[in-house]
C-alpha cells in the first residue's frame, strides 16, 4: 500500500511554530477561509469549485428506475464519491481508504440523512417507477480541506440541477424532452454546509479552518460541523483525535454558523447569476418572431 | 414515529421509568478471557458487548492490508504501535435480524474513530514495532452503541496493562423535542436507549478522564444549534459520572486479584481491601 509522503523535519517545526506565532504559510488569518470559486456547467447540474489548489467537480444526473421494495414510495439518491491515484499517489482505485470512507460517510449524514432533498418527490408510480438522482464526486486536485469543498459542490449541483418533466394522465405517464417542457428544479428542503476546524498545539487550543494539505497532515484533532442557515445542526463529527476543550467545541459551532450563512450567500448568488445568463431576455425573446437570420 | 414520548412532560419520566439524569444500570466486566491479553464485557442497558485486545505485540503479515487499520500508518512503525481496530456486530444482536458486510461504511466509521481516539491516549511510543489489535463483538444493541464501545475498550485495554494517559468513557446524550419544534422548555436526557435515539436527536460524547475534554463528538440528527450546548453539558456529566462507574470496577477487580493471591500486594497501590 503507497504511503503518503509524511513533511521533513524542518517543514514540520516551522509550519507548527509559524501557527503557534498566529501565522500561515500563505498569509491567511487562522480563521480565514481560501478564495471560494463555484462555477456551473452549461449543462444543468454540473457544479465546479476551486479552493485555493484544492479542485472538486460534482455532477448530477437522473433516470427513471424501480424504486426498492422496502421503501415504494421514495426515489433513490445517493451520492458516489471516488478518490484516484489523480488526488494523490496514496490513492488506489478500488480500495477505500480511511478518508474516502469518511468523506462519503460525511456527505451521506450532512446531505442524505438530514433530508435536504426530499426523496418522496422523487417517486413517479408508486413501487413501479421512480426517478434515481445520482451525484458524482470528482476530486480533480486536493490541497487539504477535501470535505467542506466536497458538500459545497454537492450541494451546489443539487441546486442547479433540473430533471426533465412528467406528467401522468391515467394509467400513462410521460416525460418530456427539455425541448417540450422546461425541466424541473428538485424539491429542495434546505442546504447544509460542511465547516471543519483543525486544532493545533499542545492541547489542540488553536484552531484554523480551511486548511492546506500540509497543515492538515499536522494537526493534532479535528472537528466538522454541518449547519443550514436556519441553525440547525445536521451533523458533527470529532472522530477521535487529541480531546478538545468543550467551551471551544460550543465556540467553533458558531463560527461554523457564521460561515454557513456567508457560504448559503455565495451559492444563491451564483445560482441567480447563473439563472440570468440562461434566460436571454426572458419571456418577450420566446414570444418574438424575429430570429438570427 | 416508533412511539410517543410527548407523556415525558406530564410527570417528567421517560419510557423507561429513568429521570432525565440517569444513566442505564451498567454491568462490566474486566478479565473475562484467560487467554487473552486483555477482555472485557460490558452492559449498559440492553446494549451488551464484548472486547478482546492483543498485543502490543510483532504486527502479522497481511494484518494491514485492511484500509480501516493503522490510520494510514503502516503496522510496526519505528516510532510507535500501531492499532488496529475490529467491530463485528453480532447477526443477532438488534431485533430485525440484518447482515452486515465488512464494508459497512457505518462500521467501518465507529472503527476509526475509536483507533483514532485511542491513538491519541494510548502511550504508543512505548511500544515501537508493534500492533494492538482491538477486537470488538456487539452481542445486543440497545442504544448507545459507540459509547459502549469506547467504554469496553477502555476496560479491556487496563486490564490488558496499555499504559494510557487517562480514562476514555463516553455515554450519549440527547433532548426531549425533535428539531421541528422550536420551543425553548426542551429538557436534555442522558444515556438513551433505541427508541429514544430513534426518535429525538441525540449525539455521543467521550471525554477524557475527569476533564471537560471531548475527544469524541458524534452528532447525527438535526438539532438547533443552541441547544448542543445543554447536550453536551450533560453528555460530558454523563462521561464523568461513567469514569466513577468503571473506575469502581477496574479497583473492585483489582482488590479480588490481591485477596485471591493472584498479584502481590504492594505499598504502592492505593487499593482498600475493606470493601
Amino acid at each position: 500500500m503507497p504511503r503518503e509522503a509524511e513533511p521533513s523535519l524542518s517543514e514540520r517545526t516551522f509550519t507548527l511554530q509559524a501557527i503557534s506565532e498566529g501565522l500561515r504559510l500563505d498569509g491567511r488569518k487562522l480563521d480565514e477561509f481560501r478564495s471560494l470559486e463555484l462555477s456551473f456547467g452549461d449543462d444543468y447540474g454540473v457544479a465546479d469549485v476551486k479552493l485555493g489548489k484544492t479542485r472538486v467537480l460534482a455532477k448530477v444526473s437522473a433516470e427513471v428506475t424501480v424504486p426498492f421494495p422496502d421503501r415504494p414510495f421514495d426515489g433513490i439518491f445517493q451520492i458516489t464519491s471516488e478518490l484516484g491515484p489523480m488526488v494523490a499517489p496514496s490513492f488506489e482505485v478500488n480500495r477505500p481508504t480511511e478518508t474516502e470512507v469518511l468523506l462519503a460517510r460525511l456527505l451521506e449524514k450532512t446531505i442524505r440523512r438530514s433530508g435536504a432533498l426530499d426523496t418522496e418527490s422523487l417517486c413517479l408510480v408508486a413501487g413501479q417507477k421512480c426517478w434515481s438522482v445520482r451525484v458524482d464526486l470528482h476530486v480533480l486536485s486536493a490541497d487539504g480541506n477535501l470535505i467542506d469543498s466536497s458538500c459545497f459542490a454537492v450541494v451546489a449541483a443539487l441546486r442547479h440541477f433540473r430533471k426533465p418533466d412528467t406528467s401522468m394522465e391515467g394509467e400513462t405517464l410521460t416525460i418530456y424532452t427539455p425541448a417540450e417542457r422546461e425541466p424541473v428544479p428538485l424539491s429542495w428542503l434546505h442546504s447544509p454546509f460542511c465547516t471543519t476546524f483543525d486544532f493545533f498545539g499542545e492541547d489542540g487550543e488553536i484552531v484554523l479552518v480551511d486548511t492546506t494539505w500540509l497543515e492538515e497532515q499536522l494537526r493534532v484533532g479535528s472537528c466538522t460541523f454541518s449547519l443550514n442557515k436556519h441553525g440547525e445542526i445536521c451533523q458533527i463529527s470529532k472522530l477521535g483525535g487529541k480531546p478538545i476543550e468543550a467551551t471551544l467545541i460550543i465556540q467553533c459551532a458558531q463560527m461554523a454558523l457564521a460561515k454557513v450563512k456567508e457560504f448559503t450567500d455565495l451559492v444563491d448568488g451564483k445560482l441567480a447569476e447563473d439563472a440570468k445568463r440562461r434566460d436571454k431576455g426572458g419571456l418577450m425573446a420566446e414570444l418574438s418572431a424575429e430570429n438570427e437570420r | 414515529m416508533p412511539l410517543d414520548t410527548s407523556t415525558y412532560s406530564l410527570a417528567l419520566l421517560r419510557i423507561d421509568g429513568r429521570r432525565w439524569n440517569d444513566l442505564r444500570r451498567l454491568h462490566a466486566q474486566i478479565h473475562t478471557q484467560d487467554a487473552a491479553d486483555g477482555s472485557s464485557y460490558l452492559e449498559m442497558g440492553h446494549t451488551k458487548v464484548m472486547c478482546v485486545v492483543t498485543g502490543p505485540a510483532e504486527p502479522q503479515a497481511g494484518q494491514q492490508k485492511r484500509g480501516t487499520g493503522g490510520g494510514g500508518q503502516a503496522g510496526g512503525q519505528k516510532d510507535g504501535a500501531s492499532i488496529v481496530v475490529n467491530v463485528v456486530v453480532a447477526g443477532f444482536s438488534s431485533v430485525d435480524r440484518k447482515r452486515r458486510g465488512r464494508n459497512d461504511r457505518r462500521i467501518q466509521e465507529m472503527e476509526i474513530t475509536i483507533q483514532k481516539a485511542l491513538a491519541a491516549n494510548l502511550h504508543v511510543h512505548l511500544f515501537p514495532h508493534s500492533t494492538i489489535t482491538v477486537s470488538l463483538h456487539v452481542l445486543s444493541q440497545d442504544g448507545s452503541l459507540l459509547a459502549a464501545l469506547i467504554n469496553a475498550t477502555t476496560l479491556a485495554l487496563i486490564d490488558a496493562g496499555i499504559p494510557m494517559t487517562d480514562y476514555i468513557t463516553a455515554c450519549t446524550a440527547g433532548s426531549t423535542s425533535s428539531y421541528a419544534a422550536g420551543d425553548d422548555s426542551a429538557d436534555p436526557l442522558l444515556d438513551l436507549n433505541t427508541q429514544e435515539e430513534q426518535e429525538l436527536p441525540y449525539l455521543t460524547v467521550a471525554t477524557l478522564g475527569d476533564s471537560d475534554k471531548v475527544a469524541v463528538l458524534v452528532c447525527e440528527s438535526r438539532v438547533q444549534v443552541s441547544r448542543l450546548e445543554g447536550m453536551l453539558v450533560v453528555g460530558v456529566d454523563g462521561c464523568r459520572q461513567m469514569r466513577r462507574l468503571l473506575d469502581g470496577i477496574v479497583r473492585q477487580k483489582g482488590s479480588k486479584m490481591i485477596k485471591e493471591g493472584a498479584v502481590q500486594r504492594s505499598d504502592m497501590m492505593a487499593v482498600s481491601l475493606e470493601d
